[in-house]
């Protein structure tokens, strides 16, 4: 039991939940959203989260990002303890280890595609010469280096999806979190964005929560998650 | 850094929406209006005073006139007194260290002829202290002089406007005019001295429509002594106008001293400047609490809007979270926001400022003065408003839940 405490040192895994729960304390009748999840994620992997609604993916989804915290548990993020920090603290580990990509795009309208990229290296307190150098060169990376001046509503969804992989890519986290990215794209636009995602795959770890058994298949492991407890964490066969 | 992103995003937002924005800022740019309108009219109003005051001898003046007792029981000495005398001006000088200056000054009206123009004109008997005291000063010739006071010389000094109403275009100097029968000869034409709080009105102007003959001759004429020559008013100058009351009090004892009752009035200029302060603080307060409750109703307005906008921006604040902005970097951001909206607000209000300042500086004929310590205390109050209200708005921004503000669509 104290082994399962302690931090794995042997594993290369960038991410080990062990015994997570989530409680919704909603006055009388609290909802368990989370029973006890355990998983451990490699760095470099490309995984998808897959699970009816309700189930607890999005929670699972908060919980990795830092967004929110478990009840119970441990989360080791990169070899730091990320279950009880204060919000101050979360803040600080969503922006140096996780990145973020919505359904939504969730982009600033009124700022230009480079200021959305150049956003989370903007609250790191970079100076601004280094942030727009390396939000170029991340939108080399995502295909967009000649948008960098337009705004979000002069892109197509699929590039703004981009824009969004681009922000969550600049400040090279450990985590890359993709939550429904292709929920509001068309078939074909969302098979792009998941191609850009398969070559992303090695380089960093991605974690994709999707319902489309399609999009899942495209990747290398599946984690599926039924009533607040993983059904199927096994790595795929080839 | 951050702070300079939410400037120019602070900056795009009004831009963007400039109606809207001016709207809600209308509270805080009256606000400001009517500060910029209070200060420039009282800061004008003190500047003029003190320009007069400087014109006319100064604050170290003091003021010493005849007022009866009004008392039905006197006592011998008390009936003796016959109210100021040059002998006073004399125990005065004599006896009290404080002061380096005494110009007493009798006054009646006599007719003053010239050739055929003979008028009724008053005259004034004073001594060569009169000049410096006032500060006015013999432009043509010269004013009364010691060796004039010492022989009840028969000369006379016109002030400006006078000269010109009985000599016309001719130079009065060496000329004669008789006062009530005597031959007086015009020794001197004083300057003439201007001043104008309303740019209309010479406040100045009976310094120049004065008659100067020497105080000795004046008391020979109308049959009196020197020692009990009458003195309708006296002009005092303290040494120094920080211990204005002590002097005041060294006047009036030996005042009493020489009358043995109090038929004089004693008032020195600074402690008449502190009463008027008083009265122009309360003036001043009026519209500082008009001014002051417009910047409470624009800031209300500042928070409401800021609330508004924030429920608009929920999404953006959990996006802004989910990267990484910790509740400081967020709150820092929309109090930034409230600030420069605000101080936007304040640079109008300077500018509406200035047309009350001229609509009531035109209307009261009071003179207006803008100062840039007037514009910095309204954009400081303009600025203090935006961080009052903006901080319950940027307080609400910076603990919401990212989960649910991404959530919402």
């Amino acid at each position: 039991m104290t082994a399962l405490l302690e931090q794995p040192m042997e594993s290369k895994a960038i991410i080990q939940l062990e015994k997570i729960t989530k409680i919704y304390d909603a006055g009388e009748n609290a909802v368990e959203a989370l029973r006890g999840v355990d998983v451990a994620i490699e760095e470099g992997e490309f995984v998808a989260v897959i699970g009816p609604s309700g189930s607890g993916k999005s929670t699972l989804m908060h919980i990795l990002g830092c967004l929110d915290t478990p009840t119970t548990g441990k989360y080791w993020l990169d070899g730091q303890d990320v279950a009880e920090l204060s919000p101050r603290t979360l803040a600080r580990i969503r922006n140096q280890k996780i990145g973020f990509v919505f359904q939504t795009f969730n982009l600033l309208p009124r700022a230009t595609v480079l200021k959305n990229v150049e956003l989370p290296l903007l609250y790191a307190g970079l100076p601004g010469d280094e942030r727009r150098d390396r939000a170029h060169a991340t939108l080399d990376r995502v295909g967009l280096g000649n948008r960098s001046k337009a705004r979000p509503n002069e892109l197509s969804g699929g590039q703004r999806q981009r824009v969004a992989i681009a922000r969550a890519l600049v400040n090279n986290p450990s985590l890359v979190l993709a939550d429904e990215p292709t929920g509001n794209l068309d078939q074909k636009t969302g098979s792009e964005i998941i191609d850009i995602f398969e070559r992303l795959a090695g380089e960093e770890t991605i974690i994709l929560v999707t319902h489309d058994p399609t999009i899942a298949a495209r990747t290398e492991r599946r984690i599926k998650i039924v009533d607040g407890l993983i059904v199927d964490g096994e790595l795929q066969d080839a | 850094m951050i702070l300079l992103e939410s400037i120019i995003d602070g900056i795009r937002d009004i831009k963007d929406h400039l109606g809207r924005t001016l709207l809600q800022l209308v509270g805080i740019i009256l606000g400001a209006g009517s500060i910029v309108a209070t200060f420039s009219l009282s800061v004008a109003g003190k500047t003029a005073s003190m320009e007069y005051y400087r014109l006319s001898g100064g604050i170290q003046k003091i003021f010493v006139w005849n007022r009866p007792t009004g008392k039905v029981t006197l006592d011998a000495k008390a009936l003796a007194s016959k109210g100021l005398t040059f002998r006073d001006a004399v125990a005065l000088k004599r006896d009290v260290r404080q002061i380096d200056l005494v110009s007493p000054v009798s006054q009646q009206e006599m007719a003053v002829r010239y050739r055929e123009i003979e008028k009724q004109r008053q005259i004034m008997g004073v001594v060569p202290g009169y000049s410096p005291m006032n500060d006015v000063h013999a432009a043509r010739g010269r004013f009364i002089t010691d060796s004039d006071i010492q022989s009840g010389a028969r000369v006379v000094v016109f002030g400006s406007e006078r000269a010109q109403e009985f000599f016309s275009t001719d130079n009065p100097i060496g000329k004669t005019v008789t006062i009530n029968g005597t031959g007086y000869q015009v020794v001197g034409v004083m300057e003439e001295k201007y001043f104008s709080f309303d740019q209309k009105r010479n406040v100045m102007r009976w310094m120049n429509r004065q008659i100067y003959i020497p105080i000795t001759t004046f008391f020979t004429r109308r049959g009196e002594t020197l020692e009990r020559g009458k003195v309708s008013y006296m002009n005092l100058r303290m040494i120094d106008v920080k211990s204005h009351e002590e002097t005041v009090d060294a006047i009036r004892k030996v005042l009493h001293r020489e009358h043995g009752v109090t038929d004089y009035e004693v008032l020195s200029r600074v402690a008449n400047l502190k009463r008027n302060e008083q009265n122009n603080r309360m003036y001043d307060m009026t519209f500082m609490i008009c001014g002051i409750i417009s910047l409470l109703v624009g800031g209300i307005v500042v928070m409401n809007i800021q609330l508004a906008s924030f429920n608009e921006r929920v999404r953006e604040v959990g996006t802004r979270k989910a990267v990484g902005a910790s509740p400081a970097q967020i709150f820092g951001q929309f109090l930034a926001e409230s600030v420069l909206v605000s101080i936007f607000g304040g640079f109008l209000g300077l500018f509406v400022g200035k047309v009350f300042t001229d609509a009531i500086a035109a209307l009261t004929r009071d003179p207006a003065i803008i100062t840039p310590d007037t514009i910095a205390k309204a954009l400081i109050f303009a600025a203090g408003t935006g961080l009052i209200f903006g901080m319950y708005p940027a307080l609400r921004a910076s603990r919401l839940n990212p989960i649910e503000a991404l959530r919402t669509e």
